[in-house]
């Protein structure tokens, strides 16, 4: 069974300080650090699994700077055959359109049961490549996978819905999987592995500039203050005198 | 180009669901800006009961009958919509930004060659521009998008962007009878799956106490069951929790978990992205404790604590003991 | 591995006596078995025997120090763990604190921007490449992040402040020292992180090199190149101090206290003086002892990883006996001297019920000029 698997390199945003650039279109990246998309990484891990039950290959591919080689390196680590990174010069205007694009391209002579994607990058959340890749490649896709049981040419795989629950498909391959966190539980890619992998190959490709997109980021900035909790300020204890009250003035305690 | 939105209502087992009417009241309101007028699409098979709840909430109702689009199925969807679309060009086609969505709007508008926008809050129209706000980087930035209206394009709207507010419309009903001109039996929907059910349903309580990533380990949940225990709370979570395996899923908030509406909802090391925000904003009182003074949480909460939660809960413990 | 790593950590000597089992803090309450492992494995040496258990390992070296026959059992356990590492099927929380150390420099998985956060309202001068100091104070990750343990960094800070010693830390730069990571078996993360390190150190001019932590301690003592001399225990450094008369210290604590010897700082680098010096100038009535104390100090389960993963057990960990036991000795504070004592320990007098009678205390907040009686907070 032959895997493609789509990943993405973003950055890490929940504790750190975010800056903007001065055009107000990119985040400043100087303080932060990077690694693969959550989610994607479970897709990783979903392909590795199946080429440990069935054989084949798992080929990555990730549509960025030369600094993912870094989470490429990782993932051919982790049990990936090969990889294709795609560095297009205009790559942060790109939209998800233009990037499913680019790697439709790359995928026209790869042959491949299935093509997982994370189901939604933690940078933008669009939640778009993957199925629009689907429809790029002209093969049926399910977005959302919690759980997968994985025939020879078929799967059933839930997706996920909202409160909880969950839509069951019978889906034949080939087709592309969007993958939910929680599906599995990646492996690690220990340093010495990284280096290995150092031999496999990654091959490089430079569309130039692309010109597909048919979405624009105008502007990044700060969300206004807007509506706001009230922050009580002080020393745990000041603080913690300060939910008590709340709790004991709406009668909860 | 014509002035009219479509908004595709979305249910599930022979009800609407409430992402729906947000979307309308969105639309609404959009097209009385710019003085176009909306319609309801709804695709099914048994319609008519659905149809009536709409009535008042749109200008105009185009009901897709085939018994192929009973269950969600984004493939059938997809085909039904296109021929709509292309026959009538729609300024706009409006989705919520939900599972059914994430199946959809993609394939959708790379099938229709329409530019997409998913997960805005806000929209806005700018000459001939669509301008929309999302949230990125987990909401700690806003992004302006925009497409050109040329051709139309998709937007998929999060729900909870704005409270649904009757239309007070009185809708035409167009019925359409769809027909497929093939079968899409390489993927095919056998049966909605609930989660297993667990002892504590977290929907019915009064108290909840939610945790996030900020928990760390496995091993603290034990220190706030006990603090959940003695405030008589349930003790909730974020989906990391879940994924983590140290909670059930019934324990989680949000969109894709459960929706809940506590008399107090204590929100410890959880950073509040939308998903989770989802299903907690209607909450009597929210107390959010969280490091980061970035964090969204404290948006969505009525009172909050930036500090460390090993440090404010032992403190609140302490001083529940001296009263 | 191969059975070259059996001749490497002459394991081929085993006796199959079991000492090492027999004193092992963990195989009281895991189905951990270290002579069982070791047989196993001479047995069917082609058939290599990787069983996960060997995770409960906290890396004491209680097995070690007690072995008859010198078999290198911590290396060989670490060397079992390389295999599981380098197969990447290892615990979920290990596996994330390793991600966090390569990506942050820290197993918490918080950002290097706050990481000299704990200095607070603390004077403290954070070194710039190129100068140099008497004292290059090394900070650790736990007293770095963690609330608990950054009490120890600012009551330290203000001894060496008030003694008037010339320190200074590398503030955000500072990363992971890696002695743990090398206990989980991630020896090639291990390796950069001595090579950046050791970069990192050759930026800076200074004297001594002080630790918190005796896992900090232990590897920049013992596996880095060229610190070896530097290298100096905080409990070591005062005691130094206060013989030179510049930590003036006076017996006005009257609280009864008792003492748990980290595996690191005491079985592993024989340091079990220093840290009762310090405690026995500071406190009124006399010093308290375990039974168990010095070589043969029960682990806390802190080590080796175990911080981050969780055993099997329908047992008490062993930190939760240490602390009834301080408790029956009389004790009213558990004093330490290692974060990660601090911590499973501060965890274990909750589950133990002893919040009200028992404090668990590093041994420089107990010392702490500044500091007052009754903070409450352990």
């Amino acid at each position: 069974m032959n895997s493609v698997v789509c990943i993405k390199r973003v950055p890490e945003t929940a504790e750190a300080t975010l800056k903007i650039d001065p055009a107000n279109r990119k985040l400043e990246v100087d303080n932060l650090v990077f690694g693969i998309n959550e989610a994607d990484n479970y897709a990783l891990e979903q392909a590795l699994l199946l080429e440990e039950e069935f054989g084949g290959e798992v080929i990555v591919v990730s549509v960025g700077p030369p600094e993912t080689d870094e989470i490429i390196r990782m993932a051919l680590a982790k049990g990936a055959g090969r990889a294709i990174r795609i560095s297009p010069e205009n790559l942060s205007e790109l939209d998800p359109y233009s990037i499913a694009k680019l790697i439709a391209h790359e995928l026209e002579d790869e042959e491949y049961d299935l093509i997982f994607t994370g189901c939604q990058a933690s940078d933008d959340g669009f939640s778009q490549v993957g199925v629009a890749l689907a429809e790029l490649l002209g093969i049926q896709h399910l977005s959302m996978a919690v759980k997968m049981e994985t025939e020879e040419e078929s799967a059933t795989v839930n997706r996920e819905l909202e409160g909880g629950l969950m839509a069951q498909y019978k889906l034949n391959f080939p087709a592309v999987i969007t993958i939910q966190t929680g599906l599995n539980e990646p492996r690690y890619a220990s340093i010495l592995g990284i280096k290995r992998a150092g031999s496999k190959e990654i091959r490089v490709v430079e569309p130039g500039s692309w010109n597909e997109k048919m979405v624009e980021l105008n502007k990044l900035s700060f969300p206004p203050p807007g509506k706001m909790a009230e922050i009580f300020q002080g020393s745990p204890a000041e603080t913690a005198e300060k939910v008590c009250e709340v709790l004991k003035t709406k009668g909860l305690l | 180009m014509s002035k009219e939105i479509f908004v595709i209502i979305e249910h599930r087992r022979g009800t609407i669901r409430d992402v729906s009417y947000e979307l309308l009241t969105k639309a609404n309101d959009f097209a009385n800006n710019i003085g176009g007028s909306t319609a309801a699409v709804i695709l099914g098979n048994e319609l008519d009961e659905m149809v009536q709840h709409l009535k008042s909430s749109a200008h105009k109702i185009i009901a897709l009958k085939n018994e192929k689009l009973g269950d969600f199925h984004s493939e059938y969807y997809q085909e039904a919509l296109k021929s709509i679309i292309e026959e009538r060009s729609p300024l706009l086609v409006m989705l919520g930004h939900t599972s059914a969505s994430y199946d959809l709007a993609p394939a959708l508008a790379v099938a229709m060659g329409l530019p997409l926008i998913s997960g805005c809050s806000d929209l806005r129209l700018e000459g001939n521009k669509v301008i929309t706000l999302n949230q990125v980087y987990g909401g700690k930035i806003n992004a302006e998008y925009s497409f050109e209206t040329e051709k139309g394009g998709i937007i998929t709207l999060l729900p909870g962007s704005v409270p649904a507010k009757p239309g007070g419309l009185s809708a035409e009903v167009e019925e359409v009878n769809v027909s497929f001109e093939r079968e899409f039996e390489d993927k095919v929907f056998i049966q909605f799956v609930e989660s297993a059910a667990g002892e504590i349903d977290i929907t019915q309580a009064e108290k909840i106490i939610a945790i996030g990533r900020g928990i760390k380990e496995e091993d603290n949940i034990a220190m706030i069951e006990e603090f959940a225990q003695s405030i008589g709370a349930v003790v909730a979570c974020s989906r990391p929790i879940v994924d983590a395996g140290w909670l059930p899923k019934d324990r989680q908030v949000g969109s894709s978990g459960k929706t809940v509406k506590p008399k107090v909802y204590i929100a410890l090391g959880i950073s509040g992205d939308f998903q989770h925000l989802m299903g907690m904003r209607n909450a009597d009182t929210i107390i959010a404790v969280n490091k980061d003074p970035n964090a969204p949480i404290f948006g969505a909460a009525d009172y909050g604590i930036v500090d460390d939660l090993f440090k404010v809960v032992p403190a609140i413990k302490d001083k529940l003991a001296q009263l | 591995m191969s059975a070259g790593d059996l001749e490497k950590h002459d394991v081929l000597s085993c006796i199959q006596c079991g000492r090492c089992t027999a004193g092992c803090p963990v195989s009281i309450r895991t189905t951990f078995n270290i002579r069982g492992t070791i047989n196993l494995n001479l047995r069917e040496r082609k058939k290599w025997i990787q069983p996960q258990d060997i995770w409960s390992c906290t890396t004491c070296h209680t097995c070690a120090s007690r072995c008859p026959k010198g078999v290198g059992i911590v290396d060989y356990i670490m060397g079992l763990r390389s295999y599981q590492v380098e197969r990447g099927k290892i615990d979920p929380a290990a596996r994330d604190a390793l991600e966090s150390i390569l990506k942050h420099g820290n197993p918490w998985g918080r950002v290097r921007e706050k990481r000299s956060d704990w200095i607070g309202e603390n004077k403290v001068r954070i070194l710039q490449e190129g100068e140099s100091t008497e004292v290059l104070l090394f900070v650790g990750c736990t007293p770095a992040y963690d609330p608990k343990a950054q009490k120890s960094a600012q009551a330290l800070s203000r001894i060496l402040a008030i003694a008037g010693v010339d320190f200074a830390i590398m503030g955000n730069s500072e990363t992971c020292c890696g002695n743990e990571v090398k206990r989980m078996g991630e020896l090639g993360l291990f390796e950069m992180l001595v090579e950046d390190n050791t970069n990192l150190f050759s930026k800076y001019k200074f004297n001594k090199l002080v630790t918190i932590s005796p896992h900090c301690y232990n590897t920049f003592k013992n596996e880095y190149p060229n610190l070896g001399d530097k290298v100096i225990h905080y409990t070591q450094f005062l005691v130094e101090l206060s013989e030179k008369g510049k930590l003036k210290l006076s017996n006005d604590n009257e609280a009864k206290a008792i003492f748990h010897d980290p595996c690191f700082l005491g079985k592993q680098n024989l340091i079990y003086e220093e840290p009762r010096t310090l405690l026995k100038a500071v406190l009124k009535e006399e010093l308290l002892e375990f039974d168990r104390n010095r070589e043969r100090s029960q682990c806390c389960e802190g080590g080796g990883g175990r911080m981050w993963i969780e055993v099997d057990s329908d047992k008490p960990r062993t930190a939760e006996e240490r602390v009834r036991d301080a408790h029956y000795y009389g004790a009213e504070i558990l004093a330490t001297s290692c974060p990660f004592c601090l911590l499973t320990l501060s965890d274990a007098v909750k589950t133990a019920g002893l919040e009200d009678k028992l404090q668990v205390k590093d041994i420089c907040s107990i010392i702490s000029p500044g500091e007052g009686e009754k903070d409450g907070q352990t």
